[in-house]
C-alpha cells in the first residue's frame, strides 16, 4: 500500500481520494441533525418508491417474524449509533442466505439471516449495520442515482455526437470516454462505501464496543472465501485487487483501513459476544441448516468452526455431521457418522442426528448399526415427516 | 431494390423457419409423448404447453398458464455424479449431485439444496414425504414449499424413483395461492400416466 504524503485534515477526505493509509482513529460522528425530508424531485421520486417498495416488504413472507430477534438487531443498531439516530431506521430481517444488509433512503433497513449467522458479537454485527446507516446518513442512495444518471447522461449524448461523425476517431474517442465515464462511477460508489466505512467506524469509536471487530468481519469473511475456494479446487482469491467494475473497496483493504481507523483504546471494551450467542441460539440451527444446503462445503465447514471456537455444541456438531453427508464420499460419511455420534453424546435426545447417523451407518455397509439409530429416530420422532420413509428401511416396518 | 427486399425477407422466413424447433409446444390430451430425451413417457389427460427452455440435460418442463404459475418439471433418468439442473458454473456454483449412494429417502434433500443453491434462497420448508408408486415402482412422493426471490411463496410435490442406478422424478410447483390447487390435480394425473 502507498502512503500519500499528504495526508488530509480528516480521514474521510483523505479515504475519498482513495487513500487507505491513515494514522488517526475514524473520527466522532457530526451531531445528528435528526429526522430529514426529501429535497428535490429526485429525492422525493425516490422516497415514493422506498416507501412503497417497504410496504410490500412489511408484508413479505421472506421477513423473518420475530419480534425479539428483530429488536435485538435495532438495539445493537442504537447501541451503535446512537438513540437519536437509530428512531430514524426501521429493522426487517430478511431470510436470505448471504452476507448482506441495506438501508434505504426512506429509513428501512434490511438484514440478512445470512449476516447473522456470519457475525460473532454485538460489536461486529453494530460494525456492518454502523455501516449501512452511513449511506443513509450521507444520502448515499440519490446520490449515487444522480451520479449514475450524470454518466449515462454524459455517454448518451457522447454517442449521439459521435454517431453523426464517420470518422474511425471520433469513434474511438467515445469508446474511451465510455471507459473513463464507467471507471470514474465506479470508482465514486468504492469512494461512497470507503465513506460508510468510515463514519460506520465513527459510531463504534463513540460507542461502548469494540471499534476493532469492524475489520474482524472482513477478515473473517476472507477466510472464508478462501476456505470455500480452496475446496472447490480454485485459485486463491486475491482480496487486494480491483476489480474496473467493482462497486465496493476490496476486503483486503478494508481489513486493513478498518483496523487503523479503530481507536486503540478501544480495544479493551466489551465485544457482547456473550449477548450476540444468547440472542442467535433460538435461530442458529436453522440458519446453519439453510448455509449447509446452499452446497458450499468450504465455507459452511469454515463458519461451523468459527462457531465451535467457542466450544462444540451438539448442535454443531450435527450441522458438521450434515455438511458431510451431503457431500457424500464414502470418507465423508465416515466422518459425518462419527460427529454425528458425538452430537448424540452431547445430547442423547436430538433425534435428527439418529436419522443422519443412521443413512450414513447404512451407506457405509453397516446396516445392522445403522438400522438401530434410524429405529431410535423414530421413536424420538414418532410423527417426523419422513417416518413413513425411514420405516421401510428398518425391518419390521414399525417405530417399535 | 426488390432482390434486396426479397433477400431480407428470405433471411428473415429462414430465421423464423429455423426458430420454430425451439418453441413452446403443444401436448395433446391422448397422445403419449416420450418426455426429458427419456424412455420415460405419459400421457396427458389435457392439454398441456412444453415449454422450450431446458433448465438441464434430461430434463423438460411443462405447463398450463405459464412457467412460474404451474411448472412441471420431469427428470428422465439422472445419472450418478450429475445434478438435477444444469450449473451455472461447475467450478464457482457447483449444485448437489445424485449420486450412486443417493437413498429414495434423501432425494427431498438433494431437490432441496438444488432449489436453494440454484435460487440461493433461505425459505424452503420440505414437508412430509412418504412411499408412492411411481412408473410402477416403489418411490417417494414430498412435498415442499419456499418463497422466490419475487415474494411469491411456491408450493411443490414431486415423486421419484431409482431405476437401475438413474433418477426419475416429476416436480409440480405454483403460487400457494389459487394457482397450485387449480392444477395439482392435473400433475398427479400425469404422474399416474408416466411409463417407462
Amino acid at each position: 500500500m502507498i502512503a500519500k504524503p499528504i495526508v488530509l485534515g480528516l480521514g474521510l477526505a483523505a479515504l475519498a481520494l482513495g487513500s487507505p493509509t491513515l494514522a488517526a482513529p475514524a473520527p466522532l460522528p457530526a451531531p445528528y441533525k435528526g429526522v430529514y425530508q426529501p429535497q428535490g424531485v429526485d429525492e422525493i421520486g425516490m422516497w415514493r418508491e422506498d416507501d412503497e417498495s417497504e410496504r410490500r416488504l412489511a408484508a413479505s413472507p421472506l421477513v423473518l417474524r420475530d419480534e425479539k430477534l428483530t429488536s435485538y438487531v435495532k438495539g445493537v443498531l442504537c447501541e451503535a449509533v446512537g438513540n437519536d439516530r437509530c428512531n430514524a431506521a426501521r429493522v426487517y430481517i430478511l431470510r436470505e442466505p448471504s452476507f448482506n444488509a441495506t438501508m434505504s433512503p426512506n429509513g428501512t433497513m434490511r438484514v440478512y439471516t445470512g449476516l447473522l449467522l456470519r457475525v460473532r458479537s454485538e460489536a461486529e454485527l453494530a460494525a456492518v449495520l454502523g455501516h449501512e446507516f452511513g449511506h443513509f446518513e450521507h444520502r448515499h442512495g440519490v446520490n449515487g442515482f444522480k451520479s449514475a444518471r450524470g454518466a449515462t447522461d454524459v455517454l448518451a449524448w457522447a454517442q449521439v455526437l459521435a454517431s453523426m461523425s464517420s470518422s474511425y476517431d471520433v469513434r474511438r474517442s467515445y469508446q474511451n470516454l465510455e471507459l473513463s465515464v464507467y471507471g470514474s462511477f465506479f470508482r465514486y460508489k468504492r469512494d461512497q462505501e470507503r465513506e460508510a466505512d468510515l463514519t460506520g467506524l465513527g459510531y463504534l469509536n463513540a460507542s461502548q464496543l469494540q471499534p476493532q471487530a469492524a475489520s474482524a468481519v472482513w477478515k473473517n469473511l476472507m477466510g472464508e472465501a478462501e476456505a470455500s475456494a480452496r475446496v472447490r479446487g480454485l485459485k486463491k482469491p486475491n482480496f487486494n485487487a480491483i476489480a474496473f467494475t467493482a462497486s465496493h473497496p476490496p476486503d483486503g483493504e478494508r481489513a486493513t483501513y478498518l483496523s487503523e481507523l479503530a481507536l486503540p483504546e478501544g480495544a479493551s471494551r466489551g465485544d457482547g459476544a456473550d449477548r450476540y450467542r444468547a440472542a442467535l441460539k433460538p435461530w442458529l440451527p436453522q440458519f446453519l441448516e439453510e448455509q449447509i444446503k446452499l452446497n458450499d462445503f468450504g465455507g459452511s465447514d469454515y463458519l461451523i468452526e468459527r462457531l465451535a471456537e467457542d466450544g462444540w455444541t451438539p448442535e454443531l456438531w450435527f450441522a458438521r455431521g450434515e455438511l458431510f453427508r451431503t457431500r457424500g464420499n464414502q470418507r465423508d460419511l465416515a466422518n459425518a457418522a462419527d460427529f454425528y455420534t458425538k452430537a448424540i453424546e452431547a445430547n442423547s435426545n436430538l433425534a435428527p442426528a439418529y436419522r443422519g447417523l443412521g443413512l450414513s451407518l447404512l451407506k457405509l455397509g453397516r446396516t445392522a448399526d445403522g438400522q438401530k439409530a434410524l429405529r431410535t429416530y423414530l421413536q424420538l420422532s414418532p410423527a417426523a415427516s419422513d417416518a413413513g420413509m425411514i420405516k421401510l428401511m428398518v425391518p419390521g416396518g414399525t417405530a417399535q | 431494390m426488390n432482390r434486396q427486399i426479397a433477400i431480407s425477407l428470405a433471411a428473415v422466413l429462414a430465421l423464423s423457419a429455423s426458430e420454430v424447433s425451439y418453441a413452446h409446444s403443444l401436448k395433446k390430451q391422448g397422445e403419449a409423448v416420450q418426455v426429458a430425451d427419456s424412455n420415460m413417457t405419459v400421457t396427458p389427460s389435457r392439454d398441456w404447453n412444453r415449454l422450450s427452455g431446458k433448465v438441464g440435460k434430461q430434463t423438460e418442463s411443462w405447463t398450463l398458464d405459464g412457467e412460474q404459475l404451474n411448472d412441471v418439471t420431469f427428470f428422465g433418468g439422472i445419472e450418478p455424479g450429475k445434478p438435477l439442473v444444469k450449473e451455472r458454473s461447475k467450478k464457482h456454483d457447483p449444485l448437489p449431485k445424485f449420486t450412486e449412494t443417493t437413498l429414495l429417502v434423501e432425494v427431498p434433500e438433494l431437490l432441496e439444496g438444488t432449489y436453494r443453491t440454484y435460487k440461493e434462497l433461505a425459505a424452503f420448508t420440505l414437508g412430509a414425504s412418504a412411499p408412492a408408486k411411481f412408473l410402477g415402482r416403489d418411490g417417494v412422493r414430498f412435498a415442499y414449499e419456499f418463497t422466490d426471490r419475487d415474494g411469491l411463496t411456491r408450493k411443490g410435490e414431486a415423486y421419484a424413483v431409482i431405476v437401475d442406478k438413474r433418477l426419475y422424478m416429476t416436480a409440480f410447483d405454483a403460487p400457494r395461492l389459487y394457482y397450485y390447487d387449480r392444477a395439482i390435480a392435473e400433475f398427479r394425473a400425469l404422474t399416474d400416466s408416466a411409463r417407462l
